[in-house]
């Protein structure tokens, strides 16, 4: 994912000028959070993406927002650093 | 009073119209990919919300003495209730972030104290306008947060951005030293509170948020009581109370135009 930096000029004047971004310093590292959901109460909650997002709450907003494309039930997110692997080839 | 709840729905429904519009300059240029569609969905959400707000502008307007039906539709007024700081482009992403921290909270204030409110149609609106601010405020803060934990230049220009619109936004509740019998909105049970009891309200929310994330701006919790207060005075001299903005300060003389 193509982060850019907070400071930069207005979409508008990026633009204008046509020339390539400058480089500012990168953000700080986001959480990487599993997006789970389901749209049927017979069906498991399974994968349906990811996002980065510094806490449960922003990337709940994320997850509601990116992936809107059916009428959930359920839908919850998870950091996936949380996941402890069991088996992994 | 009809022309006091028309000028309310008009700035209600001319902010949300601003702030939408320039959330959605920033759909595709936020820093993360995540952030950049949560704006075109807040977009959409402050769009709608104006949306669904005009309409009653039309049925108000005959009472409130307001004859031209150009004045009515966003497309053909001329004259917007819009703040200042909503008037031209953020100039970047921290001005974005400092207007969904403290502009947009401060609409939903008066959604909040609009929902036991005598005016039906903005108590009916109320309740959905409120259920789809709750992910803006996390937006909001969240973002405020991380732009503050990064420090130097950074952190400078969010508290850059959160100073230039903290009068305006304040200042935006209404006049201060109303009573309830004295304010035309809360007598009439329009909305539940004074414009003084709104920014109490306004500054309880985000008070917490500015000091956790550490951003200095001039209000601090009283020990005693536990209420959030101003430490500064708020620029009244500047007020334009017709247009519910603040006039720009004229960069050579400091004086307001």
């Amino acid at each position: 994912m193509t982060k850019h930096a907070a400071t930069k000029t207005s979409p508008a004047q990026t633009g204008q000028t046509g020339q390539p971004a400058k480089q500012h310093k990168r953000l700080g590292t986001e959480r990487v959070w599993l997006v789970l959901a389901r749209r049927a109460y017979d069906e498991p909650l399974r994968q349906i993406g990811t996002v980065e997002a510094d806490d449960g709450d922003l990337a709940g907003v994320y997850a509601r927002s990116i992936y809107d494309e059916f009428a959930w039930i359920e839908m919850a997110v998870v950091p996936r650093d949380a996941l402890l692997t069991v088996i992994g080839a | 009073m009809s022309k006091a709840l028309f000028d309310l729905m008009a700035r209600l429904a001319d902010n949300k119209y601003y702030l939408g519009r320039r959330y959605a300059e920033w759909c595709s240029s936020a820093p993360t990919l995540e952030a950049s569609v949560a704006a075109a969905a807040m977009a959409q959400d402050e769009l709608g919300h104006a949306r669904a707000l005009y309409p009653l502008l039309r049925t108000l307007a005959p009472k409130a003495g307001v004859a031209l039906d150009a004045e009515i539709e966003p497309e053909t007024r001329t004259q917007f209730f819009t703040m200042m700081a909503l008037s031209e482009p953020f100039v970047g992403w921290p001005d974005f972030v400092a207007a969904n921290l403290l502009i947009d909270s401060a609409l939903t204030q008066i959604f909040v104290a609009a929902q036991t409110s005598s005016y039906e149609p903005l108590e009916g609106r109320s309740r959905k306008v409120l259920q789809e601010e709750r992910a803006h405020n996390v937006y909001g803060a969240g973002w405020a947060k991380r732009l503050a934990r990064e420090g130097g230049p950074i952190k400078a220009a969010i508290e850059a951005a959160l100073r230039r619109i903290w009068d305006e936004t304040l200042c935006w509740f209404g006049p201060e030293g109303l009573d309830t019998q004295s304010d035309p909105l809360a007598s009439t049970g329009t909305l539940d509170a004074t414009p003084d009891e709104l920014r109490a309200r306004w500054l309880a929310e985000v008070g917490p948020t500015l000091v956790a994330a550490g951003l200095a701006l001039p209000l601090r919790q009283n020990a005693t009581t536990g209420a959030w207060e101003l430490t500064e005075s708020l620029p009244w001299d500047r007020w334009d109370a017709d247009r519910y903005r603040l006039r720009a300060l004229t960069p050579t003389t400091g004086s307001a135009s």
